[in-house]
C-alpha cells in the first residue's frame, strides 16, 4: 500500500524584489527521504521555507500532514508535528547544547521538566553530542553545531523533517552516522533534505527533486537520475574539451562527462553527480564551485 | 597489571545484592579496577532499568544548565517555570543588561539632580525610550540569532512576546522610577514620564506586526530625541510632558494597543525575514 501524501503543493510561486525563487512549482511528498539538489539560489531553501511554514507563497497552494497551514488553528497543528533545520542557524548567546535544544523543546511544548530533559538527551545522543552537550555552542566547531541544530528538529520524532543542508562541515566519519540517523527517521516521517552533496543524496533517499532558477528540473528515482547519465560518462587520456565537465582522476584517467566519446576512451559507470552535472550543464559547475 | 584470577559468579552475585561481606567487597573492587573481564562479568549482574535511571540522574545533574537570576526570580513570583525559561532568555533581561541600565540611570538621576535644565532634558530624554530599547532587545530577529526556527513552533509568539514586554516592564520602570526621585522638587514629571513611556511600548508592539521591533524602536527614538530637543531649545523641556500632549500619548497608547490586538497574529511577519 502506498503511503498517503504529507507534503502537497500546488502552482507554489514566490517571489523576491524582482526576482522569481519559485515558479508555479508541483511536487508532493510521502514518508521516506527525498534529496533536493540544485545550483544555488535555484530556489531549495525557499522550498524548505514554504513547507517548514516560515514563509507563506505568493500563490499556490500547500497542504501539510492533511492541513491547511493557511489557517490558524491548523498551523499550529502542523508546528507541532514538524521539525525544522534551517541552513543558517544562529544561537542566542551563552547557551550549551543542552540549553538550547531544551530551549527549543520549551517551546515545542514539552513542559514537564522530566520527560522534556529525557528527549532533549536523546536526541543529543543521536547526532553523537551526548559528550559535549554541557559545552557553550559557541565554543562547538562548526560541525558541532550543525548537529545541535539537527538534534533539535529531531525532538519528538517529527512526521515532517525538514533539513537544510544538515551535513555540511560535518566530518566523513560523524556524516556516516548522521546517514544512519536520517535513515531510521526516513522509515516513519517524510524527510526533505536539501543538499549539495550528491553522495549524501546516493547514499540516502530513494528520490531526488533537482531545482534550478525556481523550477522543477527532475523528479524521481535516484536511479532514474542516474540512468539518464548512462553512455555519457568517459574515460579517457586526456580531457575533452567539448565535455561538460572534465577532470583528472587519482588513476590518471580524465574523466569526461558529455555527450560524445573522445577519442580513445572508454565508458565508465555513472555517478549522481555525473548525471546532475549533465542535467544542468554549466549552470551546476559554476555555481558547485561557488558554494 | 594483569589480573592472577577472575572473581566467580556468586562473589559477583552477593557483591551486587551488597551481601559480599566488607573484606570480600573491597577485594572484589581492588579486583575490578585492573580486571576487564570481570568488570563485563559484573555488568551481567546489575539490572539495566535502575542503572539507566541512575545514569539520566547522574547526567541530569550534569547536564541541566542551571536556572538564571531572572528565571529564578520569575518562577518565584508566580510565572509557570517553561515560560521563565523563554522569557529569561531575551537579551534585554540578562543580568548584565539590568546592570548596564541601572548605571545608566543612576547618571541619569545624578544629571537631573545637578545639572538644571540639562540634566532635566537629559531625563526627559532617556526615561521614555528605558522600556521601548528593552522591549525592542526583547524579540525578534535582530535579538534572537535562532529566531527563524523559533517562529516554526506551536508555542505563540505573541504570547512569548507579550511575556517578555510584561517582565521588561517590570524590571526597568522601578529603576526609573528610582533615578526619577532624584528630580529636584518632586515635580510631576517624577511620573507623568510614565505616560509616554507606555504608549511608545504600545507602538513598538503594534509596529511589530508590520516590521522588525528593533526598526519601530529606533524610529520611535530618533523622533522622541528630536520633540525632546526642540522643546530644550525654547528653554522649556518639560513641556513634551504637557497636559495636552500627556492627553495625545494616551490617545496613541489605547490605539496602538487596540491595533496590536486585532492584528497580533500577524506578529513580525516572516516576510521580513531576510
Amino acid at each position: 500500500m502506498t503511503a498517503a501524501i504529507t507534503v502537497g503543493l500546488t502552482g507554489i510561486t514566490k517571489r523576491y524584489r524582482g526576482t522569481t525563487a519559485l515558479d508555479a512549482v508541483d511536487l508532493s511528498f510521502r514518508p521516506g527521504i527525498t534529496g533536493l539538489l540544485g545550483p544555488n539560489g535555484a530556489g531549495k531553501t525557499t522550498l524548505l521555507r514554504i513547507i517548514a511554514t516560515v514563509l507563506a507563497p505568493d500563490a499556490g497552494e500547500v497542504r501539510l500532514l492533511g492541513r491547511n497551514p493557511a489557517t490558524p488553528d491548523d498551523l499550529a497543528d502542523v508546528r507541532r508535528r514538524l521539525g525544522y533545520q534551517p541552513q543558517d542557524m544562529g544561537f542566542p548567546r551563552a547557551f550549551t547544547g543542552f540549553g538550547f535544544v531544551d530551549y527549543m523543546a520549551v517551546l515545542k511544548e514539552w513542559t514537564a521538566r522530566a520527560p522534556r530533559h529525557d528527549e532533549v538527551r536523546r536526541v543529543l545522543d543521536l547526532v553523537d553530542l551526548g559528550e559535549v552537550a554541557t559545552k557553550r555552542v559557541r565554543a562547538l566547531s562548526g560541525g558541532q553545531r550543525r548537529r545541535v541544530a539537527l538534534a533539535q528538529a529531531m525532538l519528538g520524532d517529527p512526521e515532517l523533517m525538514l533539513l537544510d543542508e544538515p551535513t555540511t562541515g560535518v566530518d566523513p566519519e560523524q556524516r556516516v552516522s548522521l546517514r544512519q540517523v536520517l535513515s531510521r527517521a526516513g522509515e516513519r516521517s517524510t524527510v526533505l533534505l536539501s543538499t549539495h552533496q550528491t553522495e549524501d543524496v546516493a547514499a540516502l533517499c530513494d528520490r531526488v527533486v533537482v531545482l534550478d532558477q525556481g523550477r522543477v528540473r527532475f523528479d524521481g528515482a535516484v536511479i532514474d537520475l542516474v540512468a539518464t547519465a548512462a553512455g555519457r560518462v568517459w574515460l579517457a587520456d586526456a580531457p575533452d574539451p567539448a565535455a561538460c565537465a572534465s577532470w583528472r582522476t587519482g588513476t590518471g584517467k580524465h574523466r569526461n562527462v558529455g555527450e560524445a566519446a573522445p577519442p580513445g576512451a572508454e565508458p565508465t559507470e555513472p555517478t549522481l553527480e555525473d548525471a546532475y552535472l549533465l542535467l544542468l550543464g554549466d549552470r551546476a559547475l559554476t555555481t558547485e564551485v561557488a558554494a | 597489571m594483569k589480573a592472577t584470577w577472575h572473581a566467580d559468579d556468586a562473589l559477583l552475585a552477593r557483591y551486587v545484592r551488597g551481601d559480599a561481606g566488607s573484606l570480600d567487597g573491597a577485594s572484589l573492587e581492588q579486583h575490578l579496577t585492573r580486571c576487564a573481564d570481570c568488570r563485563a562479568r559484573i555488568a551481567t549482574h546489575v539490572e539495566a532499568a535502575p542503572l539507566a535511571k541512575v545514569w539520566s540522574r547522574v547526567r541530569e545533574e550534569v547536564q541541566a544548565p542551571a536556572p538564571s537570576l531572572v528565571e529564578r526570580l520569575l518562577t518565584r513570583v508566580g510565572v509557570p517555570a517553561p515560560d521563565a525559561l523563554l522569557v529569561a532568555v531575551a537579551p534585554s533581561l540578562r543580568a548584565s543588561w539590568l546592570f548596564g541600565l541601572a548605571v545608566t540611570l543612576g547618571f541619569v538621576g545624578l544629571g537631573a539632580a545637578y545639572g538644571g535644565a540639562r540634566g532635566l532634558t537629559f531625563f526627559l530624554l532617556v526615561a521614555p525610550l528605558v522600556p521601548v530599547a528593552g522591549v525592542a532587545f526583547a524579540y525578534g530577529p535582530d535579538v534572537d540569532p535562532s529566531y527563524e526556527v523559533g517562529v516554526v513552533v506551536p508555542y505563540p509568539a505573541a504570547r512569548l512576546l507579550l511575556l517578555r514586554t510584561a517582565a521588561v516592564l517590570a524590571t526597568s520602570l522601578p529603576l526609573v522610577l528610582v533615578a526619577a526621585l532624584l528630580l529636584p522638587g518632586m515635580s510631576w514629571t517624577a511620573v507623568t514620564w510614565l505616560l509616554p513611556a507606555l504608549a511608545f511600548t504600545a507602538l513598538v508592539l503594534a509596529a511589530s506586526t508590520w516590521t522588525r521591533p528593533t526598526f519601530a524602536a529606533v524610529s520611535l527614538g530618533i523622533a522622541w530625541a528630536c520633540a525632546v530637543g526642540a522643546a530644550a531649545l525654547d528653554r522649556d523641556p518639560d513641556s513634551v510632558l504637557d497636559p495636552t500632549r500627556l492627553l495625545v500619548y494616551a490617545a496613541t497608547g489605547i490605539v496602538a494597543t487596540l491595533v496590536f490586538r486585532i492584528r497580533i497574529h500577524r506578529l513580525i511577519p516572516v516576510g521580513s525575514l531576510s
